[in-house]
């Protein structure tokens, strides 16, 4: 610091998250906007007592680079080309400094120090792998072999999970295609899955062959694993309408798994209490009505099921027992159509 | 300074604010940088995903609308490409799928703020076209690349509805034309079009409404006629569009009532006001009195695309050879030898060349254009790294000539047009033309093979091809080593097309585990039996593999009977369910059935 006079030059006192004090010429130290602000809102910093407390990201080191970059910019007089002569030199720093000179000057909303600093980061990723990236940057290799190749796939890769896809896709699909009849028809015929209901749902429950009963609370129940898989944040009415893509998976795969399970029993009523709890509750309502709403269009073809499943009772051959994925799904010739 | 406090860490990037990393993502655009990004840690991972703003997906059937959306919450940009490549050849049937439409819902309830779609190969319809134009309040591009499906009311709806239309390019699509008034549905305060190309149109559209709309588009950069506008017209149009940089013509042809000489001045004048122009397209029929006419601005011209000029035009190589400025060239093969000699001679800019044929299904040459043409260009022009050349004859010296003169080469793909033509010399195979150009240009990433070529041919491909990324195959080799030399080669192998191969099992089976790192293969006409579709669905989970049997079912023929067409992609949103009765999607969990009763085990709409 110049050694001035103390009445020919102002200072702000400024404070960092360690403790330590210093003074700063004004002009250089309001360049930080949030200097700025605290200085013309509240009067601090007038005074070694009343020094600004600066954010915690704000280092004696670091504070020290950004008061450097605050006192050339502040001069009204440089050229654009001294400027940016001096941001060259000024962001030849290691990753480390750039990461907290970046941290820093973000909360002291000092925008173009911030511009600056990022784009040298940027220009640092370009280009690299994950690996490389990785290396310069001391990052954590915390990614499973699963979620690098695609985070979600795990949802799908359990076979349950996979056939309740198919019977939602189906009964969306049998929902439009009555809409449909209504309308004039779409040019691309969106064409169902002919497999019956009933195959899927004789694989889901495995143990349990062929009960007639156990089919109609199954069906229920896959009503409810909707409730399941269903994401707080993602919107659920595009899936009703027509969206052949599969419906979103849960958050907790494992959870899920031993959830459906202990579901899959020949009861009728179920609990809501017992369903995920972490739902948000205007969520939880949508999902509720939604359900409701499935389950009576559900229900309302299901008279028409159970007469297709009753004259068909004698053809069906026993299917196999196991739940992860070497089952048989067999088709009813006679039945779909096809 | 006193020492700093012992709770004080230093920031490190993975503890940085998600604005600050966002900020600093927000700089990086690339897809393959974004990709790497995600993948570096969880912390990345998830900033990453926050602030994407653009994604490309590469086949539609690879990932959901659902996985998109919850993945990405806040898109501005999707490009998504639908059918495999062979579509373009006819080899996929109607119906096969890549419908646009669920995405369409899906993005129109979740992207409230996308600005852009770009499609290939994919049906959409006119639904889908009037979802876009009333759920995207700031829609800015639509491009619709060789798609279908659609008809000019859907486009009415686009120009009707997006109030900030940019671009609309309709590519080489097929639309059923109901109306051409659906221009005119371009509210009179829509003035900010960019681009405009409504080339495969069939039909007039209104010029009125067409006139006007140039005229009150100061922004436009790039405008394409369709045919049905004729020469006549075209100084109108540019009289108000002198800043366009892209133009596509009409007709080019004579109107028996018009004046020739007098529609001749008035073009080239139209012409010589256009400062701006670099590339020119178009020419329908284009007939040798009005070529000319390009005079005021073929010197500046970049890019020309005379593929649809089917007159034979004299002198057209010396013509062309004055645009001297030239990087892209899409020419009928009436250039003949001379003129590509000449172009040689003078576009030194090329870098892309393109020579369709004229009559690919006259018995024999109708024009004088052999392998000495493409011979010279690339001994000629420095640059010259992309090659799409369709002849009748070529040998092996022409080939390793090429290599040797084009290490640069990035695309190179040469259709000779009789399948299992040989060196017409030599009458040997191809092996070592096509040897010497994937051994010398080390940077070849597409590559299309024609010609006799035996298994020699892919055991070069496999060692020297290392960043080959797309190749293409028809009536090539002798047995399955020459597929098992590519798949166990090429390294940056993603796309495989394959039609009319002796290729079957065995070099499936064995690299098996390789077509989970690539997007797709594609293989008509080939030997790979049901059986084989099966083990390979058995075994890789991860993949979707389609059988395509116009036949009817694959369980009314035996299991090692060979399959008529097979594609197998990757995907993370498991198998899907728009498929038509000609193709059959195989569980992995089909491959272990017992067949009894004639019942089948396969997924099939």
């Amino acid at each position: 610091m110049a050694v001035v006079k103390p009445e020919m030059k102002s200072y702000i006192w400024l404070q960092t998250a360690d403790g330590s004090i210093q003074q700063v010429e004004e002009e250089v130290a309001m360049f930080c906007p949030m200097i700025c602000r605290e200085v013309l809102q509240t009067g601090m910093g007038s005074s070694k007592n009343y020094a600004i407390s600066l954010p915690q990201r704000v280092n004696p080191a670091i504070l020290g680079l950004i008061l450097d970059y605050c006192r050339f910019h502040q001069v009204p007089g440089r050229s654009n080309k001294e400027r940016k002569t001096f941001d060259e030199k000024f962001i030849r720093l290691d990753t480390k400094k750039l990461c907290e000179l970046t941290s820093a000057a973000d909360s002291l909303q000092l925008r173009p120090l911030v511009d600056l600093t990022s784009r040298a980061l940027a220009r640092m990723i370009e280009g690299k792998t994950p690996e490389e990236i990785r290396e310069t940057f001391h990052l954590p290799d915390d990614l499973t072999e699963e979620e690098k190749l695609e985070p979600l796939r795990n949802m799908t890769d359990d076979p349950r999970i996979r056939l309740l896809n198919r019977l939602y896709a189906r009964k969306r699909k049998e929902l439009k295609e009555r809409e449909k009849l209504k309308n004039v028809e779409v040019e691309e015929e969106q064409h169902v899955d002919e497999r019956s209901v009933d195959d899927l749902l004789s694989f889901i429950n495995g143990a349990d062959e062929g009960k007639l009963e156990t089919y109609l609370t199954s069906y229920i129940y896959c009503a409810e694993l909707l409730y399941f898989l269903h994401e707080p944040d993602c919107p659920t009415s595009s899936c009703l309408n027509g969206d052949t893509g599969n419906v979103p998976s849960p958050s907790k795969p494992s959870e899920l798994q031993d959830s459906a399970y202990v579901k899959f029993s020949p009861k009728l009523d179920f609990d809501d209490g017992d369903i995920d709890d972490e739902l948000d509750p205007a969520m939880k309502e949508e999902i509720d009505r939604e359900v409701e709403d499935f389950a009576r269009r559900l229900n309302s073809v299901w008279p028409e099921r159970m007469q297709e499943i009753l004259s068909l009772g004698q053809e069906r051959r026993p299917v196999s027992l196991s739940v992860n994925g070497n089952g048989s799904l067999k088709r009813y010739t006679g039945l779909d159509g096809r | 300074m006193s020492t700093l406090a012992p709770h004080f860490r230093t920031v490190m990037v993975n503890s940085l604010p998600l604005e600050v990393l966002e900020h600093i993502f927000s700089d990086i655009t690339s897809d393959k940088d974004r990709n790497a990004l995600s993948l570096v840690c969880k912390s990345w991972y998830e900033a990453e995903r926050c602030c994407r703003k653009s994604v490309f997906i590469g086949n539609c059937y690879a990932v959901s609308p659902s996985i998109l959306i919850r993945r990405f919450p806040d898109l501005r940009s999707v490009t998504i490409k639908g059918k495999p490549h062979f579509a373009d050849f006819d080899l996929v049937p109607e119906g096969w799928g890549a419908y646009f439409y669920p995405w369409a819902v899906s993005m129109a309830k979740s992207y409230p703020w996308l600005e852009e779609i770009r499609l290939k190969r994919m049906v959409v319809c006119d639904e889908s076209l009037e979802l876009i134009s009333k759920s995207f309040k700031n829609f800015k591009v639509l491009v619709l690349q060789s798609c279908e499906g659609f008809t000019t009311d859907g486009l009415a709806a686009i120009a009707a509805n997006c109030r900030n239309l940019r671009e609309l390019d309709l590519g080489e699509s097929e639309v059923e034309d109901l109306s051409g008034h659906w221009l005119s549905h371009f509210p009179d305060s829509c003035t900010s079009l960019v681009s405009l190309n409504i080339a495969c149109l069939a039909s007039e559209v209104s010029f009125s409404a067409l006139e006007r709309l140039v005229a009150r588009s100061p922004h436009l950069r790039t405008l394409r006629l369709n045919r049905a506008v004729s020469i006549e017209k075209l100084p109108k149009l540019l009289r108000h569009a002198s800043q366009l940089v892209e133009f596509g013509t009409g007709s080019y042809s004579a109107d028996i009532q018009a004046d020739v000489s007098e529609v001749f001045v008035n073009v080239s004048q139209a012409f010589s006001g256009c400062n701006q122009l670099k590339g020119l397209s178009g020419f329908w029929e284009a007939v040798p009195a009005y070529f000319p006419t390009i005079y005021p601005v073929h010197s500046k011209l970049t890019s020309l695309n005379l593929s649809y000029a089917t007159i034979q035009i004299p002198e057209l190589g010396k013509l062309i050879s004055d645009c001297h400025n030239l990087q892209r060239l899409w020419v009928l093969d009436y250039i003949e030898d001379s003129g590509l000699e000449e172009i040689a001679n003078s576009c030194k800019e090329l870098q892309e060349l393109r020579v369709f044929p004229s009559d690919p299904f006259a018995p024999g040459p109708n024009v004088s254009l052999t392998e000495q043409g493409l011979v010279a260009v690339s001994v000629g022009c420095p640059k010259l790294q992309s090659v799409l050349y369709f002849c009748r004859q070529m040998t092996n010296a022409a080939l390793v000539t090429i290599a040797r003169n084009r290490p640069n080469m990035i695309r190179f793909r040469l259709c000779i047009l009789e399948p299992r033509t040989p060196d017409y010399l030599t009458l040997e195979p191809f092996d070592a033309g096509f040897g010497a150009i994937v051994q010398h240009c080390k940077e070849l990433r597409r590559l299309s093979l024609s010609g006799l070529l035996t298994d020699r041919m892919f055991e070069y491909i496999g060692v020297h091809a290392k960043k080959l990324e797309m190749l293409s195959l028809a009536f090539a080799g002798d047995s399955d080593l020459g597929l098992h030399h590519v798949l166990s080669g090429c390294e940056s192998l993603r796309k495989l097309e394959i039609r009319d191969c002796p290729f079957g099992d065995e070099a499936l089976l064995a690299n098996a585990a390789k077509l989970e790192t690539m997007r797709s293969l594609w293989m008509s006409n080939c030997s790979v039996s049901f059986e084989t579709c099966k083990l390979l669905a058995q075994k890789l989970p991860g993949l979707n593999v389609e059988v395509i049997d116009e036949r009817g079912h694959p369980d009314t023929r035996p299991e090692s009977c060979p399959v008529e067409k097979l594609y197998i992609y990757r995907t993370v949103s498991g198998r899907r369910f728009d498929t038509p009765g000609f193709v059959w999607i195989i569980d992995e969990d089909a491959a272990l059935t017992p067949y009894s009763n004639g019942n089948c085990s396969l997924a099939s709409a």
